[in-house]
């Protein structure tokens, strides 16, 4: 197996100084390539260490058996590296959101650049998984998030990364200018996955998804069959626009949730409060439409009208 | 009474007094609207709610019968800024969560706050005959005021001739815009334009004066005010198809500087402005025009990244399929 960490994108900026966007590279046989893309946005850190426990993973087993790596593994840990140097979601100094600007263009500005490398290097792999980790106001269980247009293909594999949830959404029109749309549009399969919460790492929720990463590259033959890994702990259950309910604030205030994250709740059940931070007045209580399962919470406490406090999985048949 | 202030929206906030989103309601106010004027999506774009302010209370001293012989023939309405919270505190976006107003449409009437917002404004403007969204740029790069047409009809382009901006840009619908205004005006029929005037970040008078100007020949251009006596137009009107649209990428980075302004006609091969070196200090490029043309934006930011835009220019002849409407919908 060789290890090494490659330059695929590099631009100057204005003064001395030059981006510098990394990979890590697996080589082992000649087998399947799959790659695992995280830290398109600035203040998602989930993906980063998700990254981290796989090279570290795969480290381990280039000194115990190298040659169980049978294709190639890339991982690119850190897509907007300026935004996560400087604390900020979007690409900084053009202000946009990296995931709004795919494919992007060799002769465009710095982002629609960047974003035109990573598609050049991530076309033709076997599967591209892209981390998320939500935005500093929402919690996320472990899911997968998949476009109805790529359902068939993608469902199946998606079963086996371990995850708690495959949501099968609508498509949306922003969402064509996302990567995972660009890359499925040109018939490489990638798969998004969003857990956690923005700013943060919940180190469990990575191993979870770590685990179920390794259990797909081995059944596409990445790593050998004969290798023994972590059994998978977690069953998906599957989600349309159908069964998932949101919930936003009727009033501007302060959120406070008694419900846990990934709890059943029954209809009516109490999920939160909306307080008054300028008294001891209570606007509005905060309950459960239906019987189901509480798959986003809201992290961030102070909400407009309107601000997502929970999206609720409504139960049915079997889940 | 024939002026109104009214509120497209009123809402909680956490911690600071309810809010609206207000607008003029001008003219008859028994008929519904015949023209929707919106500002102000992005809360630093500052000339064009300065205009529609500006406007609205001209329209609204015709209105009174203040102005002699001026008439408002329609029901106008005026939004100079919907994104109040974003203008009061200087920011492009929804202060609060980060999120493009312009990028929320058609918005949701129960859905995330900026949803609500979105969903309201297309409320009030969808009846409208004509409705026109008005933005400049970014903070970065200057921009002639000029129309921009999306696939437009016939009577779009004739409307967009009313207004005697100096350049009227076809450009072909693309996913970077489906989300925006004016997309889901175009979705519900009817008629309208986008504009885009100046740089975002402050005012530019000259270029408020020309969109004010510009917005008072709409108006009676589509019959909706008559008896206003302005000065004769400067300039003509150029109107340019999606491939007569040259940006000017720079493979160098440093310093831009350049004493230009927009609005001029230049030629093949003339300076356009210099990069030096960020740090040493010395000359790394003369920037010229590989083309000639009307130079409709030019970048007003001096620090410039290796594949920063730092002009465009309008050509007479088509100049090939350079993608540049993916650096259109920057700042727009």
């Amino acid at each position: 197996m060789k290890i090494r960490r490659e330059t695929f994108f590099t631009l100057e900026l204005p003064y001395r100084e030059r981006i510098v966007l990394e990979r890590a590279v697996f080589e082992g046989g000649g087998g399947a390539r799959v790659a695992v893309v995280a830290g398109v946005h600035g203040d998602e850190l989930e993906g980063l260490y998700v990254c981290h426990r796989l090279a570290g993973w795969l480290e381990a087993l280039a000194r115990r058996r190298p040659q169980a790596l049978l294709g190639r593994v890339e991982l690119y840990p850190a897509l907007n590296p300026l935004g996560l140097d400087t604390l900020q979601r979007r690409v900084p100094i053009h202000e946009v959101d990296l995931n709004r600007v795919f494919p992007g263009h060799p002769e465009g500005l710095f982002p629609h650049r960047l974003a035109h490398a990573a598609l050049r290097h991530l076309t033709g792999a076997a599967l591209v998984i892209d981390i998320h980790a939500s935005n500093i106001y929402l919690r996320e269980i472990p899911q997968v998030r998949i476009a109805r247009a790529f359902e068939r293909e993608l469902v199946p594999l998606a079963r086996h990364m371990n995850l708690d949830l495959i949501w099968v959404h609508e498509a949306v029109t922003v969402l064509e200018n996302t990567i995972a749309h660009s890359l499925n549009e040109r018939g490489t399969p990638c798969l998004v996955v969003e857990m956690g919460v923005g700013m943060r790492i919940t180190p469990a929720f990575a191993e979870q998804v770590a685990i179920g990463i390794l259990a797909v590259w081995q059944r596409l033959g990445v790593l050998a069959a004969d290798l023994e890994l972590e059994p998978a702990s977690h069953v998906p259950r599957v989600a349309d626009d159908g069964n998932v309910h949101y919930l936003n604030a009727e009033v501007s205030g302060m959120f406070v949730p008694v419900a846990e994250h990934w709890m059943a709740v029954t209809r009516g059940e109490p999920l939160g409060r909306i307080a008054s931070p300028l008294s001891g007045e209570l606007l509005a209580e905060v309950r459960s439409p239906v019987d189901g399962i509480v798959f986003t919470l809201r992290e961030y406490p102070l909400v407009y009208e309107g601000s997502l406090l929970a999206r609720i999985m409504q139960a049915r048949g079997g889940q | 009474m024939s002026v109104r202030e009214s509120f497209m929206l009123h809402m909680t906030a956490p911690l600071r007094e309810d809010f609206g989103i207000p607008y003029h309601d001008l003219g008859p106010r028994d008929e519904s609207p015949r023209l929707a004027l919106v500002a102000g999506l992005h809360g630093n774009e500052l000339n064009g709610v300065f205009v529609l302010a500006r406007l609205a209370n001209f329209l609204a001293q015709v209105a009174e019968q203040e102005r002699p012989d001026a008439r408002l023939l329609g029901r106008v309405i005026v939004v100079p800024a919907v994104n109040v919270l974003g203008l009061n505190t200087r920011s492009r976006v929804w202060p609060f969560d980060g999120t493009d107003l312009n990028r929320m449409f058609p918005g949701y009437e129960s859905g995330e706050t900026t949803q609500r917002i979105a969903a309201a404004l297309l409320r009030l403007t969808e009846p409208a005959r004509w409705r026109i969204d008005i933005h400049s740029s970014n903070l970065d790069f200057e921009e002639l005021p000029q129309v921009r047409l999306y696939a437009p009809s016939d009577e779009e382009r004739t409307a967009a001739g009313w207004l005697g901006l100096p350049a009227v840009i076809e450009r072909p619908l693309n996913a970077t815009f489906t989300a925006t205004l004016a997309n889901a005006w175009r979705a519900r029929g009817g008629r309208s334009l986008v504009i885009q005037a100046g740089y975002a970040g402050g005012l530019q008078p000259p270029h408020c004066e020309r969109l004010f100007r510009a917005l008072v020949d709409f108006l009676e251009g589509s019959g909706l005010l008559a008896g206003v006596r302005l000065a004769a137009p400067e300039g003509d009107v150029h109107c340019f198809g999606p491939r007569q649209s040259f940006p000017l990428i720079s493979e160098h980075a440093g310093w831009f500087v350049s004493r230009l302004e927009v609005g001029q006609w230049i030629q093949t091969g003339e300076l356009l402005g210099y990069v030096y070196d960020g740090f040493r200090g010395e000359l790394r490029a003369e920037v010229r025009s590989p083309v000639s043309g009307l130079l409709s934006g030019i970048r007003r930011q001096p620090l410039l990244c290796e594949g920063d835009l730092v002009a465009r220019v309008l050509t007479r002849e088509e100049v090939g399929a350079m993608a540049d409407t993916y650096l259109m919908g920057h700042g727009q």
